[in-house]
């Protein structure tokens, strides 16, 4: 073996170790369960094939979960982007205040949703209903962390109020990155504010927007403490996340692991597909503009 | 001059626009915070108030009556630990990674980036398994070692990335001088990757400090739970009994609000710098 090579093993044990046994092995094994009737409680398993995923086209409960996770993802894609884009260009636009604003619209991202999801739901249980006496506002009285209408909203809030500073730091970044020149360019030939973002800033910042969408797509799929804090996935189940059913199962009902690591490969793979699909379609769109 | 007064009337209305959304941003936290000091009987008659009498009462009793001082330090040890262990294997191997041009080197960057693809949830449950049997679960050391090994692919990543920009001549020169790969590592390479590290440092602490539920699935014992932890068991115990739960809130914030008020610069750049390269 080269020389290189020994030096390169050497310098990369302590991690590559450390990593194989707690993500490669966990992983590879997760693939494994999937197939057998593994039961946390007993000591023996079988080998039981594809049962599991059969099963799982038959779980009203898992698809509904994997309905709503898809719907949250949707709106939080769209929501966090278009507003964290928003107040990065309204920042970047300001000539005071803006690291003061940059500050406060980052600190919630700072905060465990755990915490922040209780602090949210005193506001949504006790705030809101006050509010609602004060200032007659009916919508504020409704029950939003009972009522699944309501409480998928409050979710969103919190998610979103947790989350929106971090892809606001990435476009700032993006904004600050363009050459001032091209933007007095742009104003020298008669464009307006709103034509100078289209044309001049937006393709220049594409690169950022797919990156945005990426981490968007990637982390609300996985969304898990924001459920966990506010509703614990209820009333009943209908605000239950694929995660926490993949939680519930292994860890909570009848610790099924076998079944519940068929579902987490399930959302992998989830995963895997639509945020690969966005990279392909996006980076295709930036080379044609 | 027309266009001018429009445009001015325009910054206006945006600056109005951003107060508002501050306000809305910091809303939650300001509430919390105002309503922690008043009894519960005040919290129901006005809210929105700030507090006819600041009572620290809550706070004795959250203080008492919970762990605080024990979770608080479960949570630095953990987090200090992870830190160290992190910094130092993925420096380590993003270094070495970046600098060794063989195949080799290709597959095991490959093997190891491949990894942040994959959701917590897909190894949450072999990782229970495998705690569970190398007897590392239960334990804040053992927790610690966990999220040196989720967390070095994205550190390795990183500094990866950071040393491919690096001139090797300096690396050469010390190597023609005798140095060894050792030597020339911790005394010459590792301070010239300190802003990665500072990056790393950054982005692994709010990850570990703020993350539920590995240590939700790996620690049972109560004089081991960290700050989160203790924080929702409390929350279960203290059931709608508002004045005390949001002065636990508020005491679980309070040593992030801390940390940022003095270090917001730093951590916006290294939450913004490790955006920008991964």
């Amino acid at each position: 073996m080269r020389n290189s090579n020994k030096v390169l093993i050497l310098f990369c044990l302590p991690a590559f170790l450390l990593y194989s046994i707690f993500v490669l092995y966990p992983a590879l094994g997760g693939f494994w369960y999937s197939l057998t009737n593994w039961n946390g409680l007993n000591p023996t398993y079988d080998y039981v094939g594809l049962s599991n995923y059969l099963e799982l086209l038959d779980d009203k409960v898992f698809i509904t979960s994997l309905l709503f996770t898809a719907k949250y993802v949707l709106y939080m894609v769209v929501l966090q982007n278009v507003i964290a884009l928003t107040l990065a260009i309204i920042i970047e636009s300001l000539s005071k205040g803006k690291k003061v604003l940059r500050t406060i619209f980052f600190f919630p991202n700072m905060i465990s949703m755990i915490v922040g999801g209780f602090i949210w739901m005193f506001i949504f249980t006790k705030v809101f209903p006050q509010l609602a006496e004060m200032f007659g506002i009916a919508i504020l009285n409704e029950s939003w962390i009972g009522n699944p209408e309501y409480s998928f909203y409050s979710i969103l809030i919190l998610s979103l109020w947790g989350s929106v500073g971090y892809l606001m730091i990435i476009y700032i970044a993006a904004l600050q990155s363009i050459p001032g020149q091209l933007i007095e360019a742009a104003k020298i030939d008669g464009a307006n504010k709103l034509q100078t973002i289209w044309h001049v800033v937006r393709p220049l910042i594409i690169n950022s927007i797919t990156i945005g969408i990426f981490v968007s797509l990637s982390t609300s799929f996985k969304v898990f403490d924001q459920v966990y804090s506010l509703t614990g996935g209820g009333p009943g189940r209908a605000t239950q996340v694929v995660s926490m059913n993949i939680y519930m199962e292994a860890f909570a009902y009848q610790s099924r692991y076998g079944y519940a690591s068929a579902k987490a490969i399930i959302l992998f793979v989830t995963i895997l597909l639509i945020t690969g699909v966005q990279l392909f379609v996006m980076k295709r769109k930036e080379v044609e503009m | 001059m027309k266009r001018k007064l429009s445009s001015i009337f325009f910054i206006t209305l945006l600056t109005i626009f951003m107060i508002i959304a501050a306000l809305f941003t910091l809303s939650p936290i300001l509430l919390a915070v105002m309503n922690s000091f008043k009894s519960n009987g005040e919290i129901y008659t006005n809210i929105l108030s700030l507090p006819t009498k600041w009572s620290f009462d809550n706070y004795v009793t959250a203080f008492k009556n919970t762990n605080y001082l024990q979770s608080l330090f479960n949570t630095i040890w953990l987090v200090s630990l992870s830190l160290f262990g992190i910094v130092i294997v993925s420096s380590m191997a993003g270094y070495k990674l970046a600098r060794t041009k063989t195949k080799l080197s290709k597959y095991i960057f490959g093997i190891f980036v491949i990894s942040m693809l994959i959701p917590f949830h897909s190894i949450m449950i072999g990782l229970v398994k495998v705690s569970h049997d190398l007897h590392v679960q239960g334990h804040l050391w053992g927790l610690a070692i966990i999220y040196v090994g989720i967390g070095s692919p994205m550190a390795i990543f990183l500094y990866h990335g950071f040393t491919k920009n690096i001139p090797r001549e300096i690396e050469e020169a010390a190597l023609i001088d005798g140095c060894n790969q050792f030597t020339l590592f911790t005394k010459i390479v590792f301070p010239m990757l300190k802003p990665i590290t500072a990056t790393i440092v950054i982005l692994n602490a709010l990850w570990i400090w703020n993350d539920f539920l590995l240590p939700l699935l790996m620690i049972t014992d109560k004089d081991k739970y960290t700050l989160l932890l203790s924080t929702k068991m409390l929350f279960g115990q203290y059931n709608s009994d508002w004045s005390k739960i949001l002065a636990i809130l508020i005491l679980a914030l309070l040593p992030v609000i801390i940390v940022y008020v003095f270090m917001q610069k730093y951590i916006v750049k290294g939450v913004s710098d490790g955006a920008i390269k991964s």
